[in-house]
């Protein structure tokens, strides 16, 4: 006992759910387009004065980062007297007594100017060792043990912002707080396609290379992420601190102690190194048994 | 009554010389019939110079795969449907992944002897195609692959390509970063061949890069199809050696029309059953102390990451340097693309090659006019210009090898990238050209030392009564079959009936 009533009501429902489902899709579509994805790059909490997190005073100055995940500190004031002296003797043979890039005798741009690169970028390069650099017509400072003390770079940097006080300021990660599989993925999208997935690095092309991961104190890998030391991009805006602390985490942890449940890692070499014992211990060692076993009078 | 001694002796003694497996044998064999074929097949002679087992690696390590395959497949699954890792491994925790990944994760993790079953299936890939190769260069060098063993030649030859491929596509699967780079080249690869590139790639993975139809079908293609036909071809294989008889080097008695050589049952069996434990035993070692391919380190694959030195697996090696030192030469006009710098070295330089692989027994003999059958080796010291050539091929494949790790080398020398690149273009030229006359120059100075590829003889020192003292080299070895080296007489077990002959019309043959 169906009524034509009902019959129309059905129908009508039908054309309306047809008619109306993909605006429904295109809603729920738009939501989900919106919602912030994990590996989703931010601006946020950059770690810069553009940053929108950060709290400044009146003056303008940086007085919190609003976040618990890196804490950016600039270089103790009462360190800038040390650091002049210090920075006279180690740095002013190329960079110039005012780090202005001119030394005494030279012209302007034969080396760089460090005034306004921010304490991070000078506490990085005088803390790798890579400055004062043993060679300075080379293409790359290498990594090697270090001049200075820690104390004695930061004194470098101290002085160094206190002629122009700029950005960045030196990160301290706080690992604690850090996701090492967010880490893991950040890694992989923004570090590995230089410094290879197993961050042992590798030769780039004219003759620069992207350093090995494996020895490199935290503090220092988030200065090189905020930074861009060399050839390596500064990231600024596209990582938030807590994606660096995650990055960090994954630096000092998994790729500097690898997990190497099957036995002996090889070197981290990846398949060259796997190649060369597949065929020296696997081929070689058989084909020396074969020799054993098999006639060998001829 | 006395006759009847029910004493377990006398049990024993009903029973017959080989006891109750004998009659338990001769049951079988009054149904089955096998005991002639099997006694051909025991008494089957087998040469037993060393560089003979260097097949048998190729054929264990093969066997291996098969073991360790069949538990891999227990675990692993072929599907690209995102999941999230939750397991045991942390910086993976969390992380979006197909289920090809994870579960390749989780079986190395998760699953008891999960890890070293996968670091054995490689290693003993690995090991395979090693053992294929040299395998090949001995074959090669002595020149067993002359009449009338050409068709083996090429059955072990398709047997390496598609060893080869076999190796890519199982070591695509767990869709790993560095495994999924590299289908990522394999795809522009065939996306380089002029014409139906476009359609081929798009017909291959069912629509555009990645897709999530590739791990399923190199899933069934590594799995199902291409070990089917290596089963196959191995099977052919051996039936071709058996039927055709191994070749073996000249000495000793040993001459076109006969063969010298251990009998497969019992010296063979037990030499050979002993490799089988030993490949086994290598491999189960580098399957427990070192890590091969430990992709939880690489990450899921993703087309927006990129690992900077991504490798192949060795056997590929050659296509990646012939890939990596190419110029970059292009064609661009009308609209259409041509991509020399991928088509020539990664489709046309590896076609040229198999295919000289392939025809090289009949160029021979076309070249040597040498129509003869033949079962004595060569050494490959007295056939220079053969010897030479293989040296040449080798050098080249090696030197294309090498420029697969061209960033390795930078690293490790310190050295610029694209020094070593160049270098690498031109010593990839240069190297087989030099090869040729050295490799001709030594083998003619083998030839020309004294009683080389003989057994050495000693020398005789004599003084004579004036104190003057002579050296005379002591006369060869007779060169005739040892006493133990006779045929090793026919079981007595047997019977043989003899042979009748039917009437006109009506045919009679032996069941």
């Amino acid at each position: 006992m169906t009524s034509p009533f009902f019959k129309r009501c059905a129908a009508l429902s039908i054309v309306s759910l047809v008619a109306l489902g993909p605006v429904l899709l295109f809603v729920g579509g738009a939501q989900a387009s919106y919602k912030r994805t994990l590996y989703q790059t931010t601006r946020k909490n950059a770690g810069t004065p553009n940053s929108t997190m950060v709290k400044k005073n009146s003056d303008g100055v940086i007085i919190a980062y609003g976040n618990s995940s890196i804490t950016y500190r600039a270089p103790s004031t009462a360190l800038v007297t040390l650091g002049d002296a210090l920075f006279q003797q180690n740095c002013a043979s190329c960079h110039g007594a005012e780090a202005n890039g001119v030394p005494a005798n030279g012209t302007a741009g034969a080396f760089p100017d460090l005034v306004g690169l921010g304490p991070a970028t000078i506490n990085f390069w005088v803390d790798s060792g890579r400055m004062p650099a043993a060679n300075p017509r080379s293409i790359e400072a290498n990594r090697r043990v270090p001049r200075l003390t820690h104390d004695q770079a930061l004194a470098v940097s101290a002085w160094v912002n206190s002629l122009s006080p700029s950005f960045p300021l030196i990160p301290y990660p706080h690992l604690k707080n850090a996701n090492v599989a967010d880490g893991a993925a950040l890694f992989a999208l923004n570090c590995a396609s230089c410094h290879t997935i197993e961050g042992d690095g590798d030769a780039l092309a004219m003759s620069t290379f992207s350093p090995s991961l494996r020895k490199i104190p935290s503090i220092e890998v988030a200065e090189a992420i905020r930074t861009g030391p060399g050839n390596m991009p500064r990231f600024t805006g596209n990582l938030s601190d807590a994606q660096v602390n995650d990055i960090v985490k994954f630096v000092t942890t998994e790729i500097q102690h690898p997990n190497n449940p099957g036995g002996f890692g090889l070197g981290g070499l990846g398949p060259v190194a796997e190649g060369f014992v597949g065929l020296a211990f696997g081929v070689g060692v058989l084909a020396l048994v074969g020799f054993w076993v098999g006639e060998r009078d001829d | 009554m006395s006759d009847v001694i029910d004493t377990k002796r006398a049990k024993k003694q009903a029973l017959g010389p080989y006891g109750r497996v004998g009659q338990t044998l001769d049951e079988l064999d009054d149904r089955l019939g096998l005991a002639r074929g099997g006694r051909t097949f025991m008494d089957k002679i087998f040469p037993d110079h060393w560089s003979f087992m260097l097949g048998e690696i190729a054929l264990y390590s093969f066997l291996i795969l098969m073991v360790t395959g069949v538990f891999l497949t227990l675990y692993f699954i072929p599907s690209s449907a995102i999941v999230t890792y939750h397991g045991s491994y942390a910086p993976l925790d969390g992380q979006k992944m197909t289920q090809a990944f994870a579960s390749t994760v989780n079986l190395s993790f998760a699953v008891r002897g999960g890890l070293l079953m996968r670091q054995m299936h490689h290693w003993a890939c690995d090991i395979f195609v090693g053992a294929i190769v040299i395998h090949m260069a001995r074959v090669f060098f002595t020149g067993a692959f002359r009449k009338p063993r050409e068709l083996n030649w090429i059955v072990g030859s398709t047997l390496l390509i598609l060893a080869i491929v076999n190796g890519f596509l199982g070591y695509s699967l767990p869709d790993d970063l560095v495994s999924g780079t590299g289908i990522r080249i394999a795809y522009s690869i065939i996306l380089s061949v002029p014409l139906v590139g476009t359609y081929l790639a798009f017909f291959i993975f069912g629509g555009n890069f990645p897709g999530t139809a590739i791990i399923p079908r190199f899933f069934i293609l590594h799995c199902l199809i291409v070990p089917l036909i290596i089963i196959g071809l191995v099977s052919v294989h051996l039936f071709l050696l058996v039927r055709q008889k191994h070749t073996q080097f000249p000495g000793n008695g040993r001459t076109e029309k006969n063969v010298v050589g251990s009998p497969m049952f019992p010296v063979f069996m037990a030499k050979t059953t002993g490799f089988l434990f030993i490949v086994g035993g290598i491999t189960a070692l580098l399957g427990a102390f070192a890590q091969v391919n430990p992709i939880w380190q690489f990450g899921p694959y993703d087309a927006a990451r990129i690992s900077y030195a991504v490798q192949p697996d060795w056997y590929m090696g050659f296509l990646d340097g012939a890939l990596r030192i190419w110029p970059s030469w292009s064609f661009h006009s009308w609209g259409y693309t041509i991509p020399f710098e991928v088509l020539i070295p990664a489709v046309v330089l590896p076609g040229l090659i198999f295919n000289l692989v392939f025809v090289w027994p009949m160029l021979e003999r076309k070249f040597t006019k040498d129509n003869e059958i033949h079962h004595l080796l060569d050494r490959p010291s007295n056939r220079p210009k053969r010897t030479a050539a293989g040296v040449t091929m080798l050098s080249f494949l090696g030197m294309l090898f090498i420029a697969s790790s061209t960033d390795v080398l930078a690293k490790f020398f310190n050295l610029s990238l694209n020094t070593v690149l160049v270098s690498m273009r031109y010593l990839t030229v240069i190297v087989p050209i030099l090869a040729y006359p050295i490799t001709y120059r030594i083998c003619h100075e083998i030839q020309a030392l004294h009683g080389g590829g003989r057994r050495k003889t000693p020398n005789v020192v004599t003084r004579s009564s004036e104190g003057e003292y002579s050296a005379t080299p002591s006369p060869r070895y007779v060169d005739d079959v040892p006493s133990h080296l006779e045929a090793t007489p026919v079981p007595t077990y047997i019977h043989e009936d003899p042979e009748e002959s039917g009437d006109g019309g009506v045919r009679v043959v032996d069941r």
